[in-house]
């Protein structure tokens, strides 16, 4: 609707100051947390590659800004944690989203060569491994850039102007929903609720959440992101 | 001010560790008597942990609000195989925000209610299933762990009482409809995230065809302190059938949206405009979601004596769910609001069930229809009957949900599809 009221939720109620704490739900610059304590970075320190205690290997802690879609599956670390994964269940289809989260991580999508490969490894069927990697909206299809941008428009990022975050971060970039930037650097693709209703408009992009985003925030948060992967 | 609001009518029993990183280590969680539930509860019997957890009156907080202790009693007594228990982190509820919270503040508080839950039930493993996005959520979870694992309170022989139990971080990869328990066990296995047709319930046939429970991560980080403290301290707080604290996630039109614990049976409109600090300057109530995206809108008549409890919210027209409480001033367009939500449920739909898989599309396409000035009056009627046969002919309730919001939207904000119906025709003649 193009004759819809402002929504007066940003910006003005809380009196944002600069962009100060990205992820730190709440950003009203009250608050003397470092942005490594918000996130638990200095809790958790550097996570090796193999996983580290098994418990943990399953999970999917890393998106990587470099991929590699010939990345071999799997080798060194990988093969440890690819190990450490399938000796946590019963039986080795309970491996299988795990297993392709680790192939996306290294490779930055799941081709449907990828989704053999993987299948192959755990003695199941090619099309039964498509069709579960389809039905997971997480699994890239298709190859994204550096940075993977996702907004979410679902009813509470909505209401606080989670449009026009989206919108932002899409005229920035330059690209459509999905594409990739000509600078390979970025994608940006709308998100269903990410379980920060409280900080909107919340963006995940990569492995990290941004909250509280504005579209006055969007310059900010490109330009750090290409200093980082410069 | 601490984390990222407080207020002085909180009850911060779960929260206690929010906004301080040092909750989220092994050493700060035991400055707060923290695996002491655990330790009492190995010393305890079986039968005597489901008990406690029994007299406290926990209900389950991911949405139907179960009571937990008996959901514990269905486990078999007599141990045949495995046993499961599944720690339900897949928070993925528009409007939910609490076990994020609860993961990366107080990953501790999780393990320990995992692993009373665990021994209470004959579990030997633990899979906690987080949803894939919690990347670092996650980190913070498996770093807590590895912490545990150390210390000898996770794995063999657990502080010396012959109990073993192991606990793996599962991610999911992106579905709302694994937060379904029976679609839960279906993506741990490594199958599509279909839900499946019950009985048999996952007490007798669950995750891999053994017995499993599936608890909400906010109920169990509610465990440690009922054994700690009993299940008669716990119920000092909320009503006689809706015991203790809960957290309400508040977003939307509020000055101060956040995560408050408070006791059950709070009043909503003290929530709103008291802790929350009410809305912007000129600005009013129009409509309230108590309980996250799938259950019916409240309009501010039903707002006004709504008490937070479960009873008390399905009094007042709606649902607690997982009291998720979505606000919109009198600036919020409810047919988008309400499409955008349908839109939601068509595109997380997993397509087993015919009037799901069609009638969330259907729904979403007349919203739409409605929404960009083309509807017209025989649309609502479409709408509801559509809605009718959607709800309870499926098999798990992403169906019901959908239905829910556009049902009572056209019962209690009719004028605003008639606006927009009215409108379109309008510019339609000219």
């Amino acid at each position: 609707m193009s004759d819809e009221t402002p929504n007066p939720t940003r910006g003005s109620i809380r009196e944002r100051g600069p962009f100060r704490n990205p992820g730190w739900a709440g950003n009203t610059g009250e608050f003397d947390l470092t942005e490594d304590q918000v996130r638990g970075d200095d809790f958790v320190g550097e996570r090796p590659l193999d996983g580290g205690h098994p418990s943990g290997s399953p999970t999917f802690p890393y998106m990587l800004a470099d991929k590699d879609p010939e990345a071999p599956l799997f080798e060194g670390p990988y093969a440890q944690r690819f190990e450490k994964i399938r000796s946590r269940y019963p039986d080795a289809q309970a491996a299988l989203l795990p297993a392709l989260n680790l192939a996306q991580e290294l490779r930055g999508h799941v081709s449907p060569e990828t989704m053999r490969e993987v299948g192959e490894m755990l003695g199941l069927s090619d099309a039964y491994v498509r069709g579960v990697a389809t039905f997971y909206t997480m699994y890239n299809k298709r190859p994204v850039g550096r940075y993977l941008i996702q907004v979410c428009t679902n009813i509470s990022c909505n209401l606080c102007g989670g449009d026009e975050v989206l919108e932002a971060f899409l005229a920035a970039t330059e690209t459509e929903l999905g594409q990739i930037s000509e600078d390979g650097f970025f994608t940006v693709m709308e998100v269903e609720c990410l379980a920060a209703c409280g900080f909107p408009t919340a963006v995940q992009i990569n492995s990290r959440y941004y909250e509280n985003v504005t579209p006055a925030d969007v310059p900010d948060i490109l330009a750090r992101l290409r200093e980082e992967g410069a | 001010m601490a984390y990222p609001y407080t207020h002085e009518k909180e009850t911060r029993v779960l929260s206690r560790g929010f906004g301080d990183p040092a909750t989220r280590t092994l050493a700060g969680w035991k400055a707060l008597e923290g695996y002491e539930g655990l330790r009492k509860a190995l010393g305890m019997s079986r039968e005597e942990v489901v008990e406690t957890v029994k007299s406290s009156g926990l209900r389950g907080r991911g949405g139907a609000g179960f009571p937990t202790g008996v959901k514990w009693s269905f486990m078999p007594k007599e141990k045949k195989g495995p046993h499961y228990l599944c720690c339900n982190a897949d928070e993925s509820e528009p409007g939910t925000f609490k076990d994020r919270e609860l993961l990366r503040w107080t990953p501790h508080q999780v393990i320990e209610g995992c692993l009373i839950g665990a021994y209470a039930m004959q579990a030997e493993h633990v899979y906690i299933y987080c949803r894939g996005e919690f990347f670092e959520a996650v980190q913070v979870l498996a770093k807590a762990l590895e912490e545990a694992y150390a210390a000898n309170l996770v794995g063999e022989d657990i502080l010396g009482s012959g109990v073993s139990i192991d606990v793996t971080i599962h991610s999911g990869a992106g579905a709302y409809i694994c937060g379904e328990e029976t679609a839960l066990m279906n993506s741990l296995e490594g199958r599509r995230g279909l839900p499946r047709i019950k009985p048999p319930f996952p007490a007798a046939v669950g995750a891999f065809g053994k017995p499993t429970t599936i608890n909400n991560v906010e109920t169990l980080a509610a465990i440690p302190h009922i054994l700690r403290h009993g299940g008669e301290w716990y119920r000092q707080w909320g009503t006689e059938r809706s015991p203790g604290t809960k957290l309400f996630c508040v977003s939307g039109h509020v000055k101060l949206p956040g995560n408050y614990e408070l006791p059950l049976g709070f009043p909503m409109k003290e929530l709103i405009y008291d802790v929350c600090g009410g809305f912007h300057e000129g600005r009013s109530l129009k409509a309230v979601i108590p309980g996250g995206s799938s259950v019916p809108l409240m309009n501010a008549e039903e707002c006004e004596s709504c008490t937070l409890d479960y009873e008390g919210v399905v009094k007042a027209g709606s649902m607690l769910g997982c009291a998720s409480v979505i606000v919109m001033d009198d600036t919020a367009n409810v047919v988008k609001q309400v499409r955008r939500m349908v839109d939601f449920y068509a595109h997380e739909s997993c397509g087993q069930c015919t009037p799901c898989r069609e009638g969330t599309q259907w729904t979403a396409r007349i919203l739409k229809r409605i929404e960009t000035g083309k509807g017209t009056e025989e649309d609502l009627d479409t709408l509801l009957e559509l809605g009718v046969q959607m709800t309870g002919t499926t098999i798990c309730v992403l169906s019901d949900s959908a239905a829910a919001p556009v049902a009572s939207s056209i019962a209690k904000f009719r004028d605003d599809y008639l606006a927009l119906i009215r409108r379109g025709e309008r510019v339609g003649a000219a």
